[in-house]
């Protein structure tokens, strides 16, 4: 969430990913760092250790939604 | 400012609000602030610093706050400010620290007159339970962490166990006992300045060896021992590069061991460093995912310098290591502070 909130402060579209277990820290973090509304997509936990091909598919899974957010906030 | 109908229903809504550690506080009352506040000797607004990763700032009113809540005396307000502004040191990795799945906390060393002014234990069970002092001021620095900082489980702060050192890790050095000039004399500071130094760490690990002083095979094992536990291939020490520290308390038998035979805190550090190493081979066979490092012997603290070496404890069979997290940005640095007992105010007698 950091890392999103710093690419969108330097005026870049960002998109932070989090997972649903860190949801609540990812929104604590947004308001923390005065960015309440920064683009996210939640994602399934874990996304750490579960190989490449479900990383894969899970890529697959959030392209458009990942797109969507970088091209409309 | 909460109100509340009598000391049990605030108690309930300090605990409702999440501003505890999961056991009772004393009811921060505005006069037992007040009085907290005068015995520091700082004006309440004075701002120590921010704490993540709610970037609350810690003045010394809050903090003040926090002392009270925690059980602390006036006698332990000022070790517990100065903490406060060494977590708050950039390098410490606060906001780090406190978002990490990891199970990392702060532990406080005392060292100097305000051992002996705060009554901190550095001798039988230093690391807990039983002594007001050490407790009540590792516990008053937590919950700064929690109500100035917004750590709080699950929300903010993900570790995924957690640790009993959380709920507070603060002890002396038992700097009588040691053969080594005080810790903090070799951060800069004079014997006769009070210090706080903190460094993030795991719980205490325990390290078994008996032998006799006075005979160098005996230093040499217990070294080796040592430096066995620090090189545990299971903890970050060994899987991320060797970037972070280590802490190791000697008691007084175990230090009398390495220093009858000529070793000094440096060369104690030297020696453990060199022989905490894991082959990679074996890094590779159990973890080779998160295994950062190139070496055929993975060393587990790669600058000596980061192996915190003091005395404390009872004589006997048990030398403590905490090893570290070793993650943030800066790679667990130990920070300190001056404690200023010269600011202390005579308090009112309470009514």
């Amino acid at each position: 969430m950091r890392d999103g909130i710093a690419v969108a402060r330097a005026g870049r579209p960002a998109v932070a990913f989090v997972t649903t277990k860190f949801e609540p820290q990812g929104n604590f973090v947004a308001r923390a760092e005065g960015m309440p509304d920064v683009p996210r997509v939640i994602v399934p936990h874990p996304v750490a250790g579960i190989g490449l091909d479900a990383m894969g598919e899970l890529a697959l899974q959030i392209c458009d939604e990942v797109i969507g957010r970088l091209r409309n906030g | 400012m909460l109100s509340a109908a009598d000391a049990d229903a605030a108690l309930e809504q300090l605990h409702a609000n999440g501003c505890t550690d999961g056991l009772p506080v004393i009811i921060p009352t505005a006069e037992r602030v007040t009085r907290m506040i005068l015995a520091s000797g700082l004006d309440a607004d004075i701002e120590l610093g921010e704490m993540g990763p709610g970037y609350g700032i810690a003045t010394v009113e809050k903090v003040a706050v926090a002392a009270v809540m925690a059980g602390c005396t006036p006698d332990h307000i000022s070790v517990v400010v100065a903490a406060v502004r060494a977590i708050c040191q950039p390098e410490f990795d606060l906001t780090e620290m406190q978002c990490t799945t990891h199970c990392t906390t702060p532990m406080v060393i005392v060292n100097g007159p305000a051992r002996e002014a705060g009554g901190f234990a550095s001798g039988f069970g230093l690391m807990g339970p039983g002594h007001r002092a050490n407790a009540s001021v590792g516990r008053a620095l937590r919950l700064t962490m929690i109500n100035i900082g917004g750590a709080r489980a699950g929300e903010s702060d993900m570790a995924i166990h957690g640790s009993p050192a959380k709920f507070g890790f603060c002890f002396a050095e038992d700097e009588q006992a040691s053969p080594f000039p005080p810790l903090h004399t070799t951060l800069g500071y004079s014997e006769s300045q009070s210090v706080v130094t903190v460094l993030g760490v795991e719980s205490p690990h325990s390290v078994l060896f008996t032998g006799d002083s006075n005979e160098a095979v005996f230093a040499d094992a217990l070294l080796q021992t040592i430096a066995e536990a620090i090189a545990n291939p299971g903890s970050n020490n060994s899987h991320l590069g060797g970037n972070g520290a280590v802490a190791v308390v000697l008691n007084p038998e175990h230090a009398a061991i390495l220093h009858s035979v000529g070793f000094d805190r440096s060369a104690i550090q030297r020696e453990l460093a060199a022989r905490a190493l894991t082959p990679r081979a074996l890094m590779i066979r159990l973890n080779p995912k998160m295994l950062v490092g190139k070496e055929d012997m993975i060393p587990a603290v790669r600058d000596s310098s980061k192996i915190l070496v003091l005395v404390a404890g009872a004589p006997g069979l048990y030398t403590m290591v905490m090893p570290t997290w070793c993650a943030g940005p800066h790679g667990n640095v130990t920070v300190h502070a001056e404690v200023e007992l010269d600011q202390f105010c005579e308090l009112p007698t309470p009514n």
